[in-house]
């Protein structure tokens, strides 16, 4: 999808779409959302639904942070203390490594 | 993939180490280049894990297997060598036989510079002794306890195998295999002399001869958390892994007097004298468990024990059933002596406790010094009264006979030595003795150990005798086992309330030797005419390992050669026989055996029945469940995919074969450059 080729209404309305979505549990969905309308938000001369935009941007942005936090705390603690858990670290598990703790 | 390592070889063709990459695409190419670079090495055996309720045991690999150049272990600059000064680590360590013991395996464990090791299995450099297994062999299973003879509990009176250094109880983190066969080793040897010699202390220049060792357990860390994830696999898995499977195994046992097998629980108007012994062994190493003294020299005697009984016991059988048992699994926690006695208690056997009068157990009895053999008894259970006067019966009539031996009975407060009389002692205070060659430790200076074999047990032949002769030759073990199963014999018609005048008859024959090395002329087994002596290890029974394990199977046929009588079923009746009235299912079993063998053929096939049965060796806690009893064996055995061994040239230093850590950490680059790159495909969106 090439935004240079589409109308504002149309940008704003996909944005917010990505930026509903994301509350759906994904937040790549949010990623995306900033990774591509980061310089519709910032760096384009002003533009009707730019203030919009720009917010959204915002909240996806804060959210993903959010995401991203929580999901390296939870991944560096159970990569971590997985071992020392025993059954709990067995049940939360999917595949177990043969052969080690 | 596979255009791209085409490529690379073309590009870098002197190169080794690219040519992995070739063997990865399918086609000729592969095979023939692989067969190039690897020697494979097919006569080796592992050590493999095993669990206990709080451990692991035993040796692991990577699951790529364990990469380092071979160096040979002969002298202590080798050792320093290879732990700290040499240039090449990880090494491969070839291991003499006289370095195989517990200071330099604890000083391999805590090196990062091992790979792995490789012992040359030889009796030159043997040491005095070498005993594998713990100082006190099954201390935690047996009936001393803290409420049972506490003060007797732990070896704190008697250390049974002082020599015991308890490798075979150790964890290692890398692959430790054994080297049987000495022309393998010669190809090695050979190898490490043309490539990794040092030359006037200077480090030897690539190429380099290198070893990779497969030996990737799926067990950790105990056996509540491998059942739990075996058990997890089988549930939600589409592809369950096993993890460990239990040790298990068949007990064998007979009695003069048939017992009714179908009948379970007490059985009416029998009074029984159980004679028992071990059958099995264990070592370091995965399946081989010679077991001479340990275990072999119980089990002829008590075969040479029933054949001398047999004759007598048929003409006039004395009042009391003699119930004859061979225990499987007791190098491991008693796996066989306690499912018997826990069938026992549960009215699931076709006797139980109640029916028993008195036990006498041989223990090991190859090794006697002179002429002594010693009764061992239990102190706890003879201070109640009763037990104490019919131990002291016992004893009294074991002496009776002691013509050629002298009996003795260590001192009072001495506790039994690890036998399986201790798991009925736990139930029930039965009387009863063990027989040894030993007072105090033992004599066997290679307790469960690879070099406790024939030549352990003083087992030699004149050197002019071709293998036919061997099988009737008499050998001074023979005859000193022959005189102790005289003794158990006599003994046990007159415990079992016979007549002293038919005791005449009753000799063993000192031929009954050749069980050990050879099979009967009567009775061929086609699996059991492997190459080399018979290895004792429980194994895992049926399930995994096919028909009965080898050794228990053997001694069922002897058992049935010794005790039964010839019928005239055919094939289908011996098969069925509940369809012929005169048989009986319940008494006896029925095996179809090849006859005696001529000078032309084999023999005809006929059918023979004796009460000879099985009874199922695994451990009660696999059967209730309890992972982490501390009353019962839960040893269970790893499970593997493949276990291998081969030897290649390293050309050039390559840290991605020499390194297993670099290995990880190049795959770890790979991935993050990968990202990296995905990373900015998307900012161009």
């Amino acid at each position: 999808m090439n935004l240079e080729r589409m109308p504002n209404e149309e940008k704003l309305s996909l944005c917010r779409r990505y930026y509903l979505g994301g509350f759906a549990f994904l937040p790549f969905l949010w990623l995306v959302n900033v990774l591509w309308f980061f310089k519709e938000a910032f760096l384009k001369p002003a533009y009707t639904e730019q203030p919009q935009i720009k917010s959204y941007i915002k909240k996806s942005a804060m959210g993903l942070i959010l995401w991203v936090a929580v999901l390296t705390t939870w991944i560096t603690i159970f990569q971590h203390f997985r071992a020392r858990w025993g059954e709990v670290g067995d049940y939360l598990s999917f595949t177990i490594p043969l052969g080690t703790a | 993939m596979y255009v791209v390592c085409i490529i690379r070889v073309i590009m870098v063709s002197s190169s080794m180490s690219r040519v992995m990459c070739v063997s990865a695409a399918a086609g000729v190419l592969s095979s023939s280049v692989e067969q190039k670079i690897y020697v494979e090495l097919n006569e080796t055996v592992p050590c493999v894990r095993l669990l206990n309720a709080t451990h692991q045991i035993g040796c692991q690999s990577s699951i790529s297997g364990d990469t380092g150049v071979l160096h040979v272990l002969e002298t202590e600059s080798d050792l320093d060598w290879i732990l700290s000064s040499g240039p090449h680590p990880p090494y491969m360590v070839i291991m003499e036989t006289a370095f195989f013991n517990r200071s330099v395996m604890m000083r391999m464990k805590n090196s990062s510079r091992v790979a792995g090791v490789a012992v040359i299995v030889s009796k030159t450099g043997l040491a005095d002794n070498f005993s594998p297994h713990t100082t006190c062999p099954n201390q935690n299973t047996g009936v001393y306890s803290a409420s049972y003879g506490s003060d007797l509990a732990n070896c704190n009176v008697t250390m049974w195998n002082p020599l015991g250094n308890g490798l075979s109880y150790e964890d290692f983190a890398f692959p430790v295999f054994a080297l049987k066969d000495e022309n393998q080793t010669q190809v090695i040897r050979k190898c490490y002399q043309d490539h990794n010699l040092r030359v006037n202390g200077s480090a030897p220049q690539y190429p380099l001869c290198a070893m990779q060792l497969f030996s990737h357990m799926h067990a950790a860390t105990d056996t509540v958390t491998c059942m739990r994830r075996t058990d997890l696999q089988n549930r939600f898995s589409i592809n369950p892994e096993v993890l460990c499977d239990p040790l298990s195994d068949f007990n064998v046992w007979t009695s003069t007097r048939p017992l009714n097998n179908s009948a379970k629980g007490h059985a009416a108007n029998e009074s029984v004298v159980i004679a028992a012994t071990r059958l099995d062994g264990r070592s370091f190493f995965w399946e081989q468990a010679p077991s001479a003294e340990g275990t072999v020299s119980g089990i002829v005697t008590l075969l040479a024990t029933i054949q001398a009984l047999s004759p007598v016991t048929q003409e006039a059988p004395p009042p009391r059933n003699i119930f004859f048992s061979f225990f499987q699994g007791e190098a491991f926690d008693y796996i066989g002596s306690s499912k018997m006695v826990y069938d026992m208690e549960r009215n699931d056997f076709v006797i139980d406790l109640n029916n028993v009068h008195s036990m006498l157990e041989i223990g090991q009895v190859g090794l006697r010094r002179g002429r002594s053999l010693w009764m061992h008894s239990d102190p706890v259970s003879r201070q109640n009264k009763s037990v104490d006067t019919e131990v002291s019966e016992e004893e009294r009539k074991l002496s009776l006979f002691s013509h050629a031996l002298s009996l003795d009975q260590p001192s009072v407060s001495q506790p039994l030595p690890p036998s399986s009389f201790q798991r009925f002692l736990r139930v029930r205070g039965i009387p009863g003795l063990v027989l040894a060659d030993h007072n105090t430790s033992f004599n066997n200076r290679y307790y469960e150990s690879l070099y406790d074999d024939a030549e352990n047990l003083n087992v030699t032949y004149p050197p002019d005798l071709s293998p036919d002769e061997q099988l009737v030759y008499e050998t001074d073990a023979a005859k000193s086992l022959a005189e102790v199963a005289t003794l158990v014999a006599r003994s046990l018609y007159i415990q079992a309330g016979g007549e002293k005048k038919n005791l005449n008859n009753i000799t063993a024959d000192p031929k009954i030797w050749f069980l050990h090395q050879h099979v009967s002329d009567c009775v061929r087994l086609l699996w059991f005419l492997g190459s080399g002596p018979p290895q004792f290890y429980i194994g895992l029974g049926p399930r995994i390992h096919g028909p009965v394990h080898s050794v228990t199977r053997f001694v069922q046929y002897i058992l049935a050669n010794l005790t039964g009588t010839v019928t005239n079923l055919t094939e289908s009746q011996c098969q069925n026989p509940s369809e012929v009235n005169t048989e009986n299912k319940d008494l006896f079993s029925y095996f179809w055996v090849s006859g005696p063998a001529s000078v032309n053929n084999t023999g005809e096939p006929f059918c023979r029945s004796a009460s000879v049965r099985l009874s199922k060796a695994v451990s009660p806690a696999f059967e209730l469940l309890e992972y982490g009893s501390p009353n019962y064996s839960i040893i269970p055995q790893s499970r593997w995919k493949s276990i291998r061994a081969r030897i290649f040239p390293i050309f050039k230093y390559c840290p991605l074969l020499t390194n297993h850590t670099s290995m990880e950490s190049f795959r770890k680059w790979t991935l993050m450059t990968g990202f990296v790159v995905q990373g900015h495909k998307w900012t161009c969106l």
